[in-house]
């Protein structure tokens, strides 16, 4: 095999491609076509654009789509999830950390004290979801915008997962603020005490 | 010897081994629940029903079949599979689907022989028994009655074990259930044993509940520090952190059993009174700087080492490499006792009054130095100044005999206490779980530790502390892998000979410390055998 790379030979031009102006026209045209279709199509009453006018209009998904997750909740408020880790035991990407507490008054004794999903990591596979032997976690919410400017403004905790898709679908920037008590911050606030 | 058949392969066991155990020796397992080696045959779980070929009338169950010779049995008939099937159905019927908030999950055998031998759709058409959950009947004990399965097991350690007697069977038939008498409370010290040999998850450990879920934990083996007993331990650790101590089956020394104390004890890694750092005149400073400041005061000074009985056998072996080269005139004390913030408890189980794992070891690796000195002999050595400076090796020497501080104290340890505070130099040794090494109990058991998680912070083992300061002198004492230290040690210990670290394996290897005859290695003053 040879290590030389061969040279590629370039097609010469014929006399009409050499001096631009017909194929200039030659493209207009392909323009001016659409252009006359699109308004014969718009006076007949159906659109024949593909473009969207996002954020204003958004593209509907799939039924099956995997968006953001979502905690759900039994009647009484209280979370279906009760720390069982199937989830985090499933999850191949390691990116759901929760911890567990006794509820003394509820006869389900579980519950999870802190459930977050680093969304940085989150591959969006759904295992967590199929492993949930409560149905507590969905990814059916269908969001998939699913940003902020700081890493950890990306770790979805307990309570926003479960306001996700209470009225407005709140940004997590913004819902962090309001509640920062259930910021990732506040989880990384209450570290084990170091040995001095 | 009876020879008997498991599934048509031949086992010679002694006479009166039970099947359960015999089909063991020839890798065959039968299921069980309420059969536990160290306790005695109840019968009633029904799940190690076997087929009797030759030498008897079967179907029977095999922990009740003692070893007679001709027995034959079988477990790989349909007639089998069939039998476990049925038993599995009747101890689901009332068995809540509490798996995703059960601790025991993970380790449950339920679940294990569910996945065998389970009726995997549901007949049941009434609602299950409810019964009492989340029962505290204990300091260490949550009970959920309704996940019993009547296997009596910790019925009968509380009966045979430590005698209290405080757990029964109420009531009959499918109302059965394990409570504890009216007005009473586990009291006993072997609480979580109760949580251990639970084959379900009736009972765990209030101490561990919710924590981790098990199958996440690596298991390493180790040998638990609190007494002189020296129980045999799995540490249960997940990313460098410990979560719980269970006991490992030896059944010279703990046979299923630990203490308590001991199994709490995996707290003390993690205690704010753990030295992390070395220290000069109370200044964080690096280990080798340290041990430099170590060397410098015991250079020339009239050196006085008190070996540890809680440092590993090798890390008194490095102080005895450390004073033969560099130190020549040192003398070498044993203190008998407890440390003063030791626990007091004792009892005829398994709790020794001596608090303090590797006595025995201390002892055997002083005695090398020729006479060894106790407390009254440091004091006075101490007053009289014939010894000016200290070594000392895990002994709270300043708070047991309250002796004026030399200014020349070097301590190596593991926890804080009031001679780590004297200290005008202190080395950081990592605590037992975190370093290979051996110690040798009261039995004169030579037991292995290993390392399992990572020292914190800046502790080394303690021996490579001590080999610090030999390399601080110039030259490193001891080899720096374990099982060349332990070679080493073997070697020049009489008692010890012709051991190796790999050959003492899983149980550890007993060796004889009260010789008939006069020699070196007699531990001086060491106390009497048990």
């Amino acid at each position: 095999m040879s290590d030389v790379t061969p040279a590629i030979k370039k097609r010469k031009l014929n006399t009409s491609e050499s001096i631009y102006l017909v194929e200039v026209l030659k493209g207009m045209a392909i323009t001016m076509g659409h252009v006359i279709k699109n308004i014969i199509g718009e006076l007949k009453g159906q659109s024949t654009f593909d473009t969207m006018e996002y954020p204003e209009v958004r593209k509907p998904v799939n039924d099956r789509f995997k968006g953001a997750h979502r905690l759900t909740t039994r009647p009484d408020g209280k979370y279906k999830c009760v720390a069982c880790m199937c989830c985090s035991t499933a999850c191949p990407a390691k990116c759901i950390s929760i911890v567990a507490g006794e509820d003394a008054d509820d006869p389900i004794e579980k519950f999870p004290v802190r459930f977050d999903i680093d969304m940085l990591r989150c591959i969006y596979c759904g295992f967590c979801v199929e492993a949930c032997p409560k149905d507590a976690i969905r990814m059916d919410t269908r969001i998939y915008e699913i940003n902020a400017f700081s890493r950890q403004d990306m770790i979805h905790t307990r309570d926003y997962m479960r306001d996700l898709m209470a009225g407005d679908k709140p940004e997590a920037e913004q819902w962090y603020r309001e509640n920062p008590q259930h910021s990732p911050e506040g989880f990384l606030g209450e570290v084990p005490p170091v040995i001095p | 010897m009876p020879l008997v058949k498991v599934n048509g392969i031949a086992v010679e066991v002694p006479p009166g081994t039970n099947m359960i155990e015999a089909a063991k020796k020839v890798g065959v397992e039968i299921p069980h629940y309420c059969y536990h080696p160290h306790l005695s045959v109840a019968g009633n779980c029904r799940m190690c029903l076997v087929d009797v070929e030759a030498g008897g009338r079967g179907p029977d169950i095999a922990c009740n079949m003692a070893a007679t010779e001709g027995l034959a049995i079988r477990t790989d008939t349909p007639k089998v599979t069939q039998m476990r099937k049925s038993v599995m159905e009747f101890l689901l019927v009332n068995h809540p689907l509490d798996c995703p908030i059960c601790d025991q999950s993970g380790e449950c055998r339920l679940q294990d022989y569910y996945m065998e031998y389970g009726q995997h759709d549901s007949r049941l058409a009434d609602a299950k028994m409810g019964k009492g959950k989340r029962q505290d009947i204990g300091d260490q004990i949550v009970l959920d009655a309704e996940r019993c399965v009547q296997c009596s097991r910790c019925v009968r350690f509380s009966d045979e074990v430590t005698g209290t007697g405080e757990l029964r069977l109420f009531n009959r038939s499918n109302q059965t259930q394990i409570g504890i008498f009216p007005g009473v409370r586990l009291s006993h010290q072997y609480q979580g044993n109760l949580a251990d040999i639970c084959p379900v998850g009736a009972l765990t450990l209030k101490d561990f509940r919710f924590k981790k879920r098990v199958w996440w934990l690596k298991e390493s083996e180790s040998v638990c520090g609190g007494c002189a007993t020296g129980c045999n331990i799995l540490v249960h650790h997940q990313e460098n952190e410990v979560y719980r101590f269970t006991p490992r089956r030896n059944d010279e020394v703990n046979k299923s059993w630990i203490c308590d104390q001991g199994r709490l004890s995996y707290k003390d890694v993690t205690s704010l009174k753990r030295l992390t750092g070395a220290k000069v005149d109370g200044q964080r400073a690096e280990l080798p700087e340290a041990a430099n400041a170590a060397a410098l005061l015991l250079k020339g000074a009239k050196v006085g080492v008190v070996f540890g009985a809680k440092a590993t056998t090798e890390a008194n072996w490095a102080a005895v490499k450390l004073v033969r080269a560099r130190l020549p005139n040192a003398r070498a004390y044993v203190i008998e006792g407890n440390d003063p913030d030791a626990f007091t408890y004792q009892d005829e189980i398994l709790v020794d009054s001596d608090k303090t794992p590797n006595r025995f070891g201390a002892a055997l690796t002083a005695s090398q130095l020729g006479s060894v000195g106790d407390a009254e002999a440091l004091k006075a050595a101490l007053a009289s100044g014939e010894v000016d400076a200290l070594l000392v090796l895990h002994d709270d020497v300043v708070g047991r005999l309250g002796v004026a501080t030399p200014k020349a104290l070097v301590y190596v340890g593991t926890f804080k206490n009031a001679t780590s505070s004297a200290a005008a130099v202190v080395l950081p040794a990592a605590h037992y779980i975190e370093q290979p090494g051996t110690w040798i109990n009261r039995q004169g058991r030579v037991q292995r530790l290993r390392k399992t998680v990572a020292p914190a912070g800046d502790s080394v083992a303690d021996y490579a502390a001590v080999d610090a300061i030999g390399r601080a002198f110039g030259g490193a004492v001891i080899p720096e892998m374990p099982a060349a230290i332990f070679q080493e040690l073997a070697a020049g210990v009489k008692a010890l000979n012709g051991l190796t670290l790999k050959g003492l394996g899983h149980g550890g290897q007993l060796i004889t410390l009260f010789a008939p005859s006069p020699g070196v290695d007699q531990p001086g003053q060491a106390a009497p055998a048990k």
